[in-house]
């Protein structure tokens, strides 16, 4: 299946070789077998010295020193004794990548973010370049309730090629929309389930009273009323019910309302972003009372450390979406107060992940280096950036770690991972070489401002 | 007790530092302490400290390993081998000097009426209560240049100062007018406008309005400096100063990003001979190390920009651009900016630079020694050497990593900045 998939994917590191995908996609075919050698592999039990892994159809069939694994004799082989493995780093949350992170309409959960994910934004380049193999994608923080998200890899020339896990999450923000009150935020979101109650009630009583008005809007939809759609089934999930729902065949439910009624049977999690202490309250009582508290994730800006107590009495995990020291002044002595928001998070048990908003100072290798700095233990900060986004994800069996039977996601860095002067040279995505700075044209320019002839200046993003 | 004594007590007080306070209070002598037999491990007085690190790193010669600077009186009175000390960290640096702070007091201090205003003393406008010093002192920047902002040509006399010390520039400056600040690209002749539809007697006629304008007031004005110098006529405070800027005696600063602008800077700096001149804000000094090398300007890097460009006047700021000037041995410093953004300070700009190639000891060198020896007080600040002042950077880890942050500060011998605290 994996191997499928990747069969049709192209090298995205290079814009230049985008345009010659055809070439590429040969030599993808082939390397079905990867061995990787690093002078030293980052593992969960700890560092091997001179070890290998190799990968097998997109997953690690064998991970130790060299003297003890047995590569097999017909597979690639990359890296070296200079180099240090690292599990691919994963993207908890993101807005980027995206033609228009943020929609207009106020309740648009119909809407998929599948749609606007730009497979050769700059992001998703810049992603291979920084070891970042794994990103959820989700609609931007301006909304109320936006788009269904979803988690893709970094690489490849369609949508379908990238997906890892399709409809993954359901975005919602507590932080007034711009132009929205704090009020009419929330009166909103709740409304949006208020709504959604009054409308499978109707449906329910419509049924019972034998009309026909939702079968005839459904067929007008479009939607497919066969099969599992035909059937009714009764309200799932643990918060309030709408009794006698099993009479309404599935089909017939309209799908503007259908992706709330899914979170709150169980199917999606949610990422509610927090801009402040007190829009947390707020986002957990949404939570609660629509019983997705348990597959609620937050996305937090860093002045929401304050309310790390309700974080953690909630057990919710977190995605810092903000800057790692936050910063106030105090109005009296006009004094600046730093807090170290993941130092706060790690010490109340909260799972938190670390994101990068952006792709320079702020990616992930460097806010995990970063946070060290600034005092936090090197195993929660190196886990924020892999094994905890992973599981925030629903992915800890399958990426986050280098081990056994996880997928083949592996970043070489030149030297200590952790250090200002190593670079990310080789990026492997289930088997698949995907990125090598060797060859990485925009990394050179970057370097020393040379321009390779035949290629252009890099333009801005939105 | 002097109020930064005051300040450090109440921003980093501990325990054991309270009955040193109190001491003092009450007026007992600290002298008479210094000279008591205080064992190495115990705090010490207000005055006097001994640092141990893993590695000091002197910025004058190899670093030491294992070894313990000792402050007395405000100054460094010595640097050995081995030994104790009452503080203690992985590395101690000489504290940093940022000679582009950009701590100003906006554009609303800037001169409307002139666009060369040159006797203009930046000091004169500096809030030396703004809580942005003390931000540049706790990530360890202890000596600074502040500019008047970049609205004019010349937009007046920049001065060194300490970042803490009581707020009164007595107390804070090393040197007073110390540059003469000039500006070329697009910043100089933002806002002006040509007389449309009316005379250029109107009110709101202000040149320059291009590029060229903005050159051609920079070589009036050293024309109108030499003219005075030969007719001996019709000398100003303002071609008074011009005049010991091409004597060399006050530094020229011009401000140019971008390519043209550094190479414009270069042409004026041959043309009158200006003896000692830097370009701040010299992004694209990578692309001219030549003329650079040529004239003999010295330069200050912006702060480092990840995806390159574009940067101020579009310009693009490669990787390798520090080490490029390095090998070239052109002078230059890196600044900071005054940036709010923690990752963005001082003090981790030297590992940006080695992040493109820069050697360890160059890039200590282009925030310590280098920039005082830009601005000439180099005999007081910028080295760990015995005599000089005390202005200390203690940190947790290898200077400049990200892995790494300041934990202890001092400056002028007085802890503003407690290690003991940051560890915790």
């Amino acid at each position: 299946m994996i191997a499928q998939t990747l069969r049709h994917a192209a090298r995205l590191a290079l814009p230049a070789l985008a345009l010659t995908a055809g070439a590429a996609v040969s030599v993808a075919q082939d390397a079905e077998k990867i061995v990787i050698e690093a002078g030293r592999v980052v593992t969960p039990t700890g560092p091997i010295e001179n070890g290998v892994i190799v990968i097998e159809n997109g997953r690690i069939t064998a991970l130790g020193a060299a003297d003890e694994v047995e590569a097999p004799w017909d597979a690639v082989v990359i890296g070296g004794e200079d180099f240090t493995a690292m599990p691919g780093f994963v993207e908890a949350h993101a807005s980027s990548g995206l033609d228009r992170a943020n929609e207009n309409i106020d309740v648009a959960p119909f809407l998929n973010i599948r749609d606007s994910i730009d497979p050769v934004a700059y992001f998703f380049e810049d992603c291979l370049r920084w070891g970042i193999t794994t990103v959820n994608v989700q609609q931007g923080n301006n909304c109320v309730v936006g788009a269904r998200g979803m988690i893709v890899r970094p690489v490849g020339m369609t949508v379908e090629e990238m997906m890892v896990r399709p409809e993954h999450g359901l975005k919602m923000s507590v932080a007034p929309k711009t132009r929205k009150s704090r009020a009419t935020q929330l009166q909103t979101l709740n409304r949006a389930f208020s709504d959604l109650r009054r409308y499978l009630e109707e449906l329910v009583q419509e049924k019972k009273d034998g009309g026909d008005r939702a079968r005839r809007e459904a067929l007008y939809q479009g939607r497919d009323l066969d099969g599992e759609n035909a059937e009714g089934r009764a309200m799932g999930g643990s918060a309030w019910k709408v009794e006698g729902l099993e009479l309404v065949p599935r089909g017939e439910i309209d799908e503007k309302q259908e992706p709330l009624l899914h979170l709150i049977e169980g199917r999606y999690p949610a990422y509610i972003y927090c801009r402040t202490p007190m829009d947390v309250h707020h986002a957990l009582d949404v939570a609660r009372e629509n019983g997705f508290l348990a597959r609620t994730t937050l996305v937090i800006d860093d002045g929401c450390w304050k309310a790390a107590d309700v974080i953690a009495e909630a057990g919710v995990p977190v995605v810092l979406d903000g800057d790692q020291i936050h910063t106030e002044r105090d109005s009296f002595t006009g004094k600046e107060k730093e807090t170290f928001v993941p130092g706060i998070l790690h010490e109340k048990g909260i799972r938190f992940a670390l994101s990068s908003t952006n792709s320079d100072t702020d990616s992930l290798w460097f806010q995990a280096a970063s946070a060290i700095g600034f005092g936090l233990e090197p195993e929660v900060a190196l886990s924020s950036v892999t094994q905890t986004p992973a599981e925030i994800l629903g992915l800890g069996k399958e990426v986050g770690s280098l081990e056994v039977g996880k997928h083949g996601n592996v970043v070489l860095f030149s030297g200590d991972p952790m250090s200002i002067t190593s670079w990310v040279e080789h990026v492997v995505i289930e088997g698949r070489e995907v990125y090598d700075r060797s060859k990485d044209v925009r990394n050179t320019h970057l370097l020393d401002g040379t321009r390779p002839p035949g290629t252009t200046a890099p333009v801005d993003e939105e | 007790m002097k109020p930064t004594q005051v300040l450090a007590v109440l921003l980093f007080a501990t325990p054991s530092l309270a009955p040193v306070a109190g001491a003092t209070v009450v007026g007992t002598s600290t002298d008479a302490d210094a000279t008591d037999p205080v064992p190495a491990t115990a705090p010490a007085d207000d005055d006097s400290w001994t640092i141990r690190a893993d590695r000091i790193y002197t910025a004058a010669g190899d670093p030491i390993e294992g070894g313990v600077v000792a402050v007395k009186d405000g100054k460094i009175s010595a640097v050995s081998g081995g030994g104790s000390g009452t503080l203690e960290c992985a590395a101690v640096t000489p504290g940093l000097i940022d000679l582009s702070v950009r701590i100003d007091t906006g554009a609303y201090s800037v001169e409307q009426a002139d666009e060369t205003p040159i006797a203009l003393r930046v000091s004169d406008a500096l809030d030396l209560y703004s809580y942005r010093w003390d931000r540049e002192l706790r990530s360890g920047v202890t000596t600074v240049l502040a500019n008047p902002e970049d609205k004019a040509v010349l937009g007046g006399l920049g001065v060194v100062l300490k970042t803490g010390g009581e707020p009164t520039l007595d107390a804070r400056v090393l040197r007073q007018d110390a540059v003469l600040r000039g500006s070329l690209g697009a910043e100089p002749s933002s806002g002006n406008r040509p007389p449309r539809g009316s005379g250029p007697s109107t009110f709101y006629y202000r040149r320059p309005t291009t590029r060229m304008g903005v050159e051609w007031i920079l070589r009036k004005s050293f024309y109108d400096a030499l003219a005075v110098e030969r007719t001996g006529e019709g000398a100003t405070p303002e071609l008074e100063i011009l005049q010991r800027t091409l004597k060399g005696e006050v530094p020229l600063v011009i401000q140019g990003w971008a390519t043209q602008d550094i190479r414009t800077a270069v042409y004026l700096k041959e043309e009158f001979s200006i003896p000692k001149m830097f370009i701040d804000g010299a992004a694209e000094a990578w692309h001219e190390p030549d003329l650079l090398v040529r004239s003999g300007a010295a330069v200050v890097l912006p702060p480092f920009r990840f995806q390159g460009g574009p940067g101020t006047d579009g310009s693009f700021y490669a990787y390798d651009t520090a080490a490029r000037l390095q090998e070239r041995g052109v002078m230059f410093a890196l600044s900071g900016h005054g940036a709010s953004d923690p990752v963005m300070r001082l003090n981790k700009q030297p590992g940006y630079a080695m992040r493109g190639g820069l050697d360890f000891a160059d890039a200590l060198a282009a925030v310590t020694i280098n920039p005082a020896r830009m601005v000439g007080v180099d005999d007081r600040v910028g080295s760990i050497e015995v005599g000089k002042d005390a202005d200390l950077v203690l940190w947790s880890g290898t200077p400049f990593e990200p892995t790494s942050r300041v934990i202890g500060v001092l400056l002028n011998g007085e802890l503003v900045l407690d290690p003991r605290e940051s560890n915790q």
